[in-house]
């Protein structure tokens, strides 16, 4: 992975060569606390190009601790800068939003937690920060609704601020960051297994690719290549994961629209998904799985047939599913034309996942920057123009196909050989990257090592992180009663976004 | 009391009584329906009676409507029980009101509802509230024909007459108008009850309700009695099908044998209904909020057709 190091004056003319020539969009921005080695925080820009990922890195010298914002020219540079500002007390100059983005008003002013001398007790004596301000929108007939952070059924906590006149949405803010558990921080100090403890839990249900960009940061950060027989069984699980969030997606959409039999069906596929899953090694949500180097589960000839026997006929139970959904007109009624995300706003925040590709942005990691076994286990992308609630449906019903076929593709594919071993711990300071196509979208690790093979900092993109912002314009102009249907379309992570 | 003014006003009480039964038969049969095992028949009844002994929770901002509104509520629709035939086709308030003060009887707990919804003055019930009163008045129109439609069958709007003449006309009592008619009223008694498509009476989704937005402020006795009208709702609108436009049935007079026979053929009516309002549920999603005016505008014009085809038959228009 190549770096340039210019200065903050620099910064936008490189990143505006590498988004004009490239053409390169806007990964993730990593920052860390480098004051005792170079008197500065070094704030990393990571591009991904294509075939390579690109960093930009600025050093900001202490006092004042400023760089300019990017925002200017990557819209999503925005988000992340916003969570550097709270979390290192990095100011970036014409930054279009300064508030807080993750940390509430309890958290005190002036405490930055990823900061190497971030002292809690200390940081309990400083006064509480102002009340965050929603954006007013006025006018006549015009009503807040404020819905959360507790609903009424039993899902993840997110205030959401409605401003309707009637039924149509006006505008839409989105408030999270009540489950941010400082997994970040957690993280530095902790040695490879327990980091990957963390990263199976950063969003539960899509545990193995993050486990598996987590490991495959360590790989490349010690300079090692896991054996064919570990790549491998990590396609099966990045789909078989991919097959039961889908799954569990289509089935909220169908309880969304008050159509409970399709749920129920699609909910049944999932439960036999999940399983299955615990078959192989014991736990349902894949975690256990990956590790460091490989996989600590291998799959033996017999269960590897049933697996492959299974997924055929749940592809089978799936075409039914399919086909159910697709021929309730009231359904479909209600998902076609919901939630339109433009595709110039799903390129500009940065959208990722299936969420972008409904819109058609073409974006897949598995074939843009192939890792484990993707480059001979190729999956096409499913891309599809509309953006509504029914585009994000297909684009996840074909996913769920590949899925399947790709995991019999893999299992037939599977050479006889190790599973992959303890890896050599990386030089103090080291660095690398690990990525996965999560069934969200793209999971990105970085990650430097300390002294000992602890952990310096790890720095966590998930892609809901980068979606959230994209579900206001998707149900811009839509009623309200929609907005659930729309925002289950998307069915982002809370605590991914949160960490 | 004779025994028919007796059996009339025990059917009424039976009606109340054995309304949240037929809430649990339709939940129990959806369940089925969707390859789930569902709770017991008497659920509802379990679900009722934890509400009672909770204690009331008031919000802060609330005034005496929202303390009023479960009994204004549960009494008006518990008088409605008594205006409408099931198992004898007289009624104990028969005297007293038609089919329209049924109508209106109805229409006030509705008014108190959406009040309700108001009342407390958070955003939810403000939205269940108005998004009830659009429903509504789409709805009432729709009833009224369905209703009148059955009236000139009868040449009178008294209910238990009404039953009365349906139950002597057996076969003769398939004709088109009717059918029509029925098929109106079905429509009506799934907006009016909350039910799919045009309400999902299982969502936790805050921003889709409508019957259970209004009613989120509501605990305790309170919201056990708003439930229980709910299902009498139901009940009230299902018996009014079953007795005003399924032939045969209603006894009409209070001998035992009659009565029996007569309330054999109510509950089995109100199976088969029970089993229709179930099978909608489990075929069709919501709809769109601004599809329901449509939805309810297809039942009113096929209760306008209805009285138009009925005033063919009787007047030769």
């Amino acid at each position: 992975m190549a770096e340039t190091r210019v200065s903050c004056a620099r910064l936008a003319q490189a990143a505006r060569r590498l988004r004009d020539e490239g053409p390169c969009r806007l990964a993730t921005v990593v920052a860390t606390d480098d004051r005792s080695a170079e008197a500065a925080f070094v704030v990393r820009y990571v591009f991904a190009c294509p075939g390579r990922f690109e960093t930009i890195s600025a050093a900001v010298p202490i006092p004042g601790a400023c760089c300019p914002s990017l925002a200017q020219l990557f819209p999503v540079a925005a988000l992340f800068e916003r969570e550097l500002r709270e979390f290192f007390g990095v100011r970036f100059e014409g930054h279009p939003d300064p508030r807080r983005l993750l940390l509430h008003e309890l958290w005190p002013e002036g405490a930055f937690p990823l900061r190497k001398d971030f002292k809690p007790e200390a940081a309990a004596a400083l006064p509480a920060a102002p009340p965050y301000a929603f954006v007013p929108v006025e006018g006549e007939g015009v009503f807040e609704i404020p819905v959360g952070p507790v609903h009424a059924g039993i899902i993840e906590p997110g205030h959401f601020r409605f401003s309707v006149a009637g039924e149509p949405i006006i505008r839409l803010e989105a408030r999270l960051g009540y489950v941010h558990r400082g997994i970040e921080k957690l993280a530095e100090g902790a040695r490879a297994p327990q980091g990957l403890r963390l990263a199976e839990r950063v969003s539960g249900d899509n545990a193995f690719a993050h486990s598996l960009a987590y490991c495959q940061a360590w790989e490349r950060l010690a300079g090692v290549e896991v054996p064919r027989r570990a790549a491998v069984l990590r396609v099966v699980g990045s789909e078989l994961e991919r097959m039961h969030c889908h799954l569990a997606d289509i089935a909220g959409i169908a309880t969304d629209v008050g159509f409970p039999f399709g749920a129920m069906q699609a909910l049944r596929l999932r439960e036999l998904v999940l399983r299955r899953a615990a078959a192989w090694c014991g736990d349902r949500f894949l975690k256990g799985i990956n590790a460091p180097g490989g996989v600590r589960c291998d799959l033996d000839a017999v269960r590897a047939r049933e697996l492959a026997s299974f997924v055929k006929e749940s592809a089978r139970g799936f075409a039914e599913l399919k086909r159910l959904l697709g021929e309730t007109d009231s359904l479909m009624d209600r998902v076609e034309g919901t939630g339109e995300l433009p595709r110039r706003v799903a390129e500009d925040l940065g959208g990722v996942g299936p969420a972008a590709r409904a819109s058609g942005v073409d974006l897949d990691l598995r074939r843009d920057l192939p890792y484990a076994a993707y480059a001979d286990i190729p999956i096409p992308v499913a891309v599809r123009p509309e953006g509504d609630v029914g585009a994000r449906m297909a684009v996840k019903f074909e996913e769920f196909e590949r899925s399947a076929d790709a995991v019999v593709r893999a299992l037939g594919a599977l050479s006889e050989g190790p599973c992959g071993g303890p890896i050599p711990e990386g030089a103090p300071g080291a660095e690398g990257m690990g990525w996965a196509e999560s069934p969200r979208g793209e999971v990105l690790y970085w990650l430097r090592m300390g002294p000992e093979g602890t952990i310096a900092r790890l720095k966590i993109k998930d892609p809901s992180f980068v979606n959230w912002p994209l579900l206001p314009w998707a149900v811009r102009g839509d009623i309200v009663p929609d907005f659930p249907l729309v925002n289950k379309s998307f069915n982002l992570s809370y605590a991914g976004n949160d960490r | 009391m004779t025994r028919a003014g007796a059996a009339a006003f025990g059917q009424s009480l039976a009606l109340i009584a054995l309304a949240p039964l037929l809430a649990g038969l339709i939940k129990r049969l959806k369940a089925t329906l969707q390859n789930r095992r569902g709770p017991d028949l008497i659920q509802p009844y379990r679900d009722l009676w934890k509400a009672m002994r909770k204690e009331t929770v008031v919000s802060e901002t609330a005034s005496w409507v929202t303390l009023a509104v479960p009994y204004v509520v549960f009494g008006g629709t518990a008088a409605a029980a008594f205006l409408v035939p099931a198992a004898l086709a007289d009624t104990p308030l028969g005297p007293a009101g038609d089919a329209i003060a049924l109508v209106y009887l109805l229409a006030v707990p509705r008014f108190f509802l959406a009040l309700g919804g108001l009342d407390a003055g958070s955003a939810f019930g403000g939205m269940g509230s108005s998004r009830e009163m659009m429903i509504s008045s789409s709805a009432e129109p729709a009833l009224m024909l369905a209703l009148f439609a059955a009236a000139l069958e009868a040449g009178t709007t008294n209910l238990g007459a009404m039953a009365r003449r349906m139950a002597e006309l057996g076969w003769a009592g398939f004709n088109p108008g009717l059918a029509l008619a029925a098929a109106a009223l079905f429509l009506v008694a799934l907006a009016e009850c909350g039910r799919l498509p045009v309400d999902n009476p299982a969502t936790h989704l805050e921003l889709t309700m409508v019957h259970e937005a209004m009613i989120l402020e509501q605990s305790g006795r309170g919201l056990g009695l708003i439930e229980w009208a709910g299902m009498l709702k139901l009940a009230i609108f299902l018996t009014l099908l079953a007795d005003l436009f399924l032939p045969w049935g209603a006894a009409l007079g209070a001998d035992w044998t009659q009565l029996g026979l007569g309330a054999a053929l109510c509950v089995l009516k109100l199976c088969a209904l029970a089993v229709a309002v179930a099978l909608v549920e489990t075929a069709t999603a919501k709809l769109r909020l601004f599809r329901v005016p449509d939805f309810l505008g297809t039942a009113f014009v096929l209760a306008l057709l209805a009285l138009l085809s009925q005033g063919v038959v009787r007047i030769g228009l």
